[in-house]
């Protein structure tokens, strides 16, 4: 994670402010800073969708590829993620300086993502034992401001939502070779069903408290973190302990059961302005980068 | 301004990609209008190099349509383009915008039509504009989700529509024939007529109306019974063909039987049977089709009936004369049934009109030349200017409820009978390029006075001090051989052939190389002949005249007494030719002991050599067949045949024929040894043995076993089967084996296993051309292979490409196969002028018994008749049909195979559209059905046809295909040149 210098005396600053439930940039500890997201700004992906929230950007594109179907789910397609720390976010990444993040990341996503009732990977089949889909999610860090793990998780979330797989038929299997069709207007493809996807929400110890969504300066405090992931109805897809420190058990189940609440929270106001975007049609202007 | 296009697509390893293209638009695209003063910029001049296409509208002054008030701007939807381009191209409608957004369309859809469409843009008198909307900023349509492509497109045309009308201030016409784009422009407020409104409309055109094609929409008429099934969607087609329900094959119609034809179906050895029109499904001769097997119990054999298409309009039904298909008893063949059409192969179609016979009535019949192709409906009011005319005809569609093909008027080529209509007639038929030479092609030639240099000089081996000669038929202008001969102090001979050097001339990817690559062959009808390349290097430059210096690529060997090659030879030279002899002449100088010129002396050996040659060949089997000749004698004032005899043949042609077809085959040694993968072959694949079946059922019946097993066996039998009494047996043995033969093809030698590469009928492992460069393409290659080999030319990339090499004989082959149908086509038609006004009693020959008919062959003309064994006048004369021996018997007279008979043969003039030789039976005497002989004074009477009247020849090539008849022209004095009787 990316470091930031902090003195002892800010520490204490900032671990006095968790404390009073008064934090240094004048939110309470469940406050989460103000997201921007915006879908479909990379034309030639199938999916796509840039996040910011606060100074963390983040840039997601989703590839969906026909490929051949593995032995063992012979029904299902397959999500790759794959996460490319730039270094113009910060120095650190530089050379392979962002792969252990990048790898933490991409693993906390696809562990995330990984059942059934999250993500039904049926929905990428497209000839059983044969073809099917695959999305390679392809995220991409221009800038770091804190609380990665959420950041790239809802980029991640609204870049799946805005994805049309494109409609194919199988005309006839030849040989065991099989003809696929591909129909010839380009807006029509399928939406995927993500109603109970999750996003990723990180509580970090602060002192005796948990905070969500941290500042750099509040990372560089923090004893221990746990992030999880928390899908609209409330269920906890993954969780993982981050930071070296430990976790009271008392502390943790309450940290776990405000993660779940901000999660459900998150959740819901993402799925509703996503859709409010969609409802805008194919012809709402585009921002990209230059809001 | 910049928009996106996003399109899928779908790589051909199975991936799917999203493109993403980004679309430039722009405000300076000028509108069009010449005197346009809304347009920011310049409208385009008429000279302007670089945008050829766009010629600025000039709009009249009042309207050339009844149906719209004011003048106007036409612009076209892609269907009516796809449709009707007849109708564009006529000259009458000017003033037209064509849209990128249709002629995109058109390109996809028909490649053909879109280089028409080229064609058009490209002359600036005709006002048709292109107007590129789809870059313009105000006429931009982006594509909306759910939006089918053609929607999108018809969006983008209604838009440029009313941008126009806007943008000029007057009245825009937008011609669609979708009922459903005119009805959403007609809300937009646009003027939206269908073709046939607006063409009816303009009144000073009626003409116009013929050339309007029927659609097929408008051609289905629900309310009437459907005579055929309806075809299969693409889609079950596919489906089909997959999981073996359906097979696809190419559609033969039967040549002397409307209603019967075949299938061939890669893979399968027997061709699919289809009899009957229905089952036949509207399928057309060449389109390639999906056949569905009946159950085999509804299996047929091969009907014998010899059937045509004639008489009038009876209207819309099919009448299946079941006497008429095949029995079940003989031989069944797999049959089935036509289902749909997967490619069609319609052209245009050249005939006559056949007037309805009610007098104002505007649809009429049109009979085509060739007989495969249906009668076509056509709509045309004007009866009167195209009867008797010859006339092309398009054919638009075949509803169901129809008993012919609709179709429409395209232009008028002439009148019948008019020599020069036929022929135009002859060489459209048969897809021959005919043209004058572009200037393109003659600045390839060389300058005159062509001079031979130093440099010439050192390049080449100098020859002129040999004793060459070249012998060809009377009149031949394009001399492409020459030979020599002298004995070597060792007692060997030194004999060369030396060939026009056609591809020092022709160089490589030149205009004039691309064009006889294209032309592929010289074609000879009986009075014409189109040259492959320009009359200075056919007839001067190239040609091997007497006296003359002129380049040769020679072939030489050394030969011992026995006519064995030691050694063998290629260079380039100069040569001298000492003369240029005929046939008739060389003979004679061989045969005149008084001659002792130094000439002759080569001649007499190159005589003895080539008999040594020539029996070597026949014991290692090569194949005598027959075919006849014909020559005319022309009038030299009209050109009309006034006489035709049968081509003689002397050892002087068979001493030329030896000598090169042993240069062909050195040569292929050659090319093939050097470029293994890229030679430019020729092979005669051996015929697979049920073709064999007609033969030996001939020979049985006479007694003679014809063995086919091998060529030699073949050949073996063949010289075994004489008859005393009938002389010409063995010849038409051989006619009837040549039709049992496959087509020789040029190939690459790449593209087969070398096993394959014999020629079948010549009874060698590996055979090419080299030896007629002047009149066939495959030589220039084969030149330009054999230069390269000893290194005294340059190659090039696509000479040594087996692809393109391969592109070039397929070329080859099919020009040279309708090269050989126009020249039949151009004796058949000169036949028939000679039999204008003329009654002939001759001698002819049963060929062949069919059920109802006989095929007679005339010797003393080469040519073969149906004789129809029915009586006009008299219902009781019924012949009785064997089909074992076969024979049919009528009475106490019995008509067989081979059977001398004596015809009499008249022109049937009465339907002056079609005229067609008529035979009728004179002897045996068969009362109620036989003429009378006409008196002697009239006929000739010669009791026995000479046996030379059907050449024995080793032309297995040519005749390879079944045809009627077979005959090379050949004319006199009036015209430029005969074709050479030693081309195998």
């Amino acid at each position: 994670m990316a470091t930031v210098l902090v003195s002892e005396t800010e520490k204490l600053y900032v671990l006095h402010g968790v404390q009073e439930d008064l934090r240094v940039d004048g939110r309470a500890r469940m406050d989460v800073r103000p997201i921007v997201v915006e879908t479909d700004l990379v034309t030639h992906t199938s999916g796509s969708a840039h996040l910011r929230l606060a100074n963390s950007d983040i840039l997601v594109g989703v590839k969906a590829e026909l490929e051949a179907t593995t032995p063992a789910r012979p029904t299902e397609g397959r999500l790759e993620f794959f996460v490319d720390c730039s270094a113009n976010a910060t120095p650190d990444f530089e050379g392979r300086g962002g792969e252990n993040l990048a790898t933490e990341i991409s693993q906390a996503l696809a562990r995330a993502y990984q059942s059934a009732h999250v993500f039904d990977r049926r929905q990428l089949g497209v000839l059983a034992g044969q073809q099917c889909w695959v999305l390679y999610v392809d995220i991409l860090i221009l800038e770091c401001g804190g609380n990665l793990f959420d950041a790239v998780s809802m980029a991640v979330k609204a870049a799946l939502s805005s994805t049309r797989i494109p409609k194919i038929s199988v005309t006839a299997v030849d040989g065991g070779e099989p003809e696929l069709e591909l129909s010839d207007d380009p807006f029509d493809g399928a939406k995927l069903d993500l109603r109970s996807a999750p996003i990723l929400v990180t509580l970090l110890r602060i002192g005796n408290f948990c905070v969500v969504d941290p500042t750099p300066e509040e990372e560089a405090c923090a004893s221990a973190g746990v992030v999880m992931g928390v899908n609209v109805q409330g269920h906890v897809t993954m969780t993982k302990k981050v930071g070296s420190g430990s976790f009271h058990q008392r502390g943790l189940i309450e940290a776990l059961k405000n993660g779940t609440a901000i999660g459900v929270e998150l959740n819901r106001q993402l799925l509703n302005k996503l859709e409010e975007e969609d409802l805008q049609g194919y012809q709402r202007p585009k921002f990209g980068f230059l809001s | 301004m910049l928009a996106h296009k996003t399109f899928l697509k779908k790589t051909r390893r199975g991936k799917i990609l999203k493109v993403v293209r980004e679309h430039y638009l722009r405000q300076d695209l000028h509108c069009g209008w010449k005197a346009c003063a809304h347009c920011a910029v310049a409208a385009p001049s008429e000279a302007s190099v670089e945008a050829p296409l766009n010629t600025p509208l000039t709009p009249p002054e009042v309207s050339p349509c009844e149906a719209v008030a004011s003048p106007h701007l036409l612009i076209l939807d892609t269907n009516v383009v796809l449709d009707q381009i007849d109708v564009l191209e006529s000259g009458h409608l000017a003033d037209v915008v064509l849209l990128q957004t249709v002629v995109q369309e058109v390109r996809h859809r028909s490649s053909p039509i879109y280089k028409r469409l080229q064609d058009l843009l490209a002359q600036s008198q005709r006002r048709f504009y292109f107007f590129v909307n789809e870059h313009h900023a105000d006429t931009f349509v982006a594509r909306r989700p759910g939006e089918t492509p053609n929607d999108h497109n018809d969006r983008a045309i209604r838009r440029a529509a009313l941008w126009y009308r806007q943008h000029l201030g007057w009245a825009v016409v937008l011609l669609t024939q979708d009922a459903d784009n005119r009805q959403k422009a007609q809300a937009q407020g646009l003027i939206a007529l269908s073709v046939e409104t607006y063409v009816r409309g303009l009144v000073d055109q009626p003409e116009l109306a013929d050339k309007l094609a029927v659609r097929a929409e408008q051609a289905h008429d629900l309310t009437r019974p459907a005579l055929f099934p309806e075809h299969w969607a693409p889609a079950a087609i596919n489906r089909g063909v997959k999981n073996g329900q359906l097979l696809v094959g190419v559609f033969y119609l039967s040549r002397t039987n409307y209603t019967q034809a075949s299938i061939n179906v890669e893979g399968r050895d027997q061709p699919v049977l289809i009899q009957g029109l229905a089952h036949q499904n509207r399928a057309l001769d060449g389109d390639r089709v999906a056949v569905e097997l009946l159950p085999a119990p509804e299996w047929r054999a091969e009907s014998e009936v010899v059937l045509e298409d004639d008489g009038q309009d009876p209207g819309d039904t099919i009448t299946e004369d079941h006497a008429v298909s095949g029995s079940t008893s003989r031989q069944v063949q797999p049959s089935g049934k036509v289902v749909g059409i997967v490619q069609r192969k319609r052209r245009q179609y050249c005939g006559v009109l056949l007037p309805s016979p009610v007098p104002q009535a505007t649809r009429h019949l049109f009979v085509p030349a060739e007989k495969k192709i249906p009668r076509v409906r056509i709509e045309t009011r004007q009866v009167q200017r195209l009867t008797g005319q010859r006339i092309i005809v398009t054919i638009d569609a075949w509803p169901r409820h129809s008993r012919y093909p609709q179709g429409h008027f395209v232009r008028a080529l002439g009148p019948i009978g008019d020599k020069a209509t036929e022929n135009e007639v002859l060489l459209l038929e048969h897809d021959i390029p005919h043209s004058k030479f572009s200037e393109a092609v003659l600045a390839c030639l060389p300058e005159l006075p062509w001079v031979i240099t130093p440099q010439d000089e050192s390049e080449r081996v100098d020859c002129r001090h040999l004793d060459i000669c070249s012998v060809d038929p009377p009149g031949c202008t394009d001399i492409d051989d020459a030979l020599h001969c002298i004995q070597l102090p060792n007692g060997n001979f030194q004999v060369g052939v030396h060939i026009a050097d056609v591809s020092h001339f022709i160089r490589p990817n030149t205009p004039i190389d691309l064009e006889a690559a294209s032309r592929s062959t010289t074609v000879y009808l009986t009075d014409r002949r189109i040259d492959m390349v320009p009359g200075l290097l056919s007839s001067n430059l190239c040609s091997l005249r007497g006296g003359v210096e002129r380049f040769a690529f020679s072939c030489v060997w050394e030969m011992d007494p026995e006519a064995r090659i030691i050694q063998t030879k290629f260079h380039k030279s100069i040569i001298k030719s000492r003369a240029a002899l005929t046939y008739e002449q060389a003979q004679n100088r061989i045969d005149d002991p008084s001659d002792e010129t130094s000439v002759t002396q080569s001649l007499r050996q190159l005589m003895s050599l080539s008999k040594i040659l020539k029996q070597r060949r026949l014991d290692q089997g090569a194949l005598v067949l027959a075919s006849s000749e014909v020559r005319f004698t022309v009038d030299s004032e009209t050109a009309d045949p006034i006489d035709v005899q049968v081509k003689q043949m002397r050892d002087t042609n068979s001493m030329v024929e030896e000598f090169m077809l042993a240069a062909n085959i050195s040569s292929a040694k050659r090319i093939f040894q050097e470029f293994p993968d890229c030679a430019m072959l020729r092979r005669h694949p051996a015929p697979p043995p049920s073709n064999f079946d007609p033969l030996v059922k001939a020979g049985k019946r006479q007694g003679y076993e014809i063995k086919v097993d091998s060529g030699k066996a073949l050949a073996d039998s063949l010289n075994a089967a004489t008859d005393g009494k009938n002389a010409y047996f063995n010849t038409m043995l051989r006619m009837i084996a040549t039709r049992c033969m496959m087509q020789a093809v040029y190939f690459a030698s790449g593209t087969i296993e070398e096993p394959l590469f014999q020629h079948y009928g010549l009874a060698c492992p590996i055979y090419t051309h080299f030896t007629s460069p002047i009149r066939r393409y495959a030589d220039v290659i084969v030149h330009r292979l054999l230069a390269a080999s000893i290194g005294a030319d340059s190659t090039y990339p696509a000479l040594l490409d087996k692809k393109s090499t391969q592109n070039i004989a397929n070329n080859i082959n099919y020009r040279h196969r309708m090269a050989q149908y126009a020249s039949r086509a151009s004796v058949n038609l000169h036949t028939h002028m000679f039999f204008r006004n003329k009654k002939r009693d001759e001698i002819g020959y049963v060929l062949f018994v069919r059920q109802n008919a006989i095929q007679v062959l005339i010797p003393k003309y080469g040519l073969e008749g149906t004789l129809y064994l029915r009586s006009d006048t008299d219902k009781s004369i019924a012949f009785h049909f064997d089909e074992d021996e076969p024979s049919q018997s009528c009475g106490d007279v019995t008509i067989r195979l081979f059977q001398k008979l004596r015809v009499q043969l008249t022109l049937d003039s009465s339907n002056v559209q079609h005229e067609k030789l008529v035979l009728r039976l004179v002897e045996p005497h068969i009362p109620g059905f036989s003429v009378e002989a006409i008196s002697d004074d009239e006929t000739s009477m010669e009791e026995e046809a000479p046996l030379a009247g059907s050449t024995p020849s080793s032309k297995i090539e040519a005749n390879a295909k079944p045809t009627r008849k077979r005959s090379s022209p050949q004319n006199s004095k009036a015209t430029p040149k005969a074709k050479k009787g030693k081309k195998s």
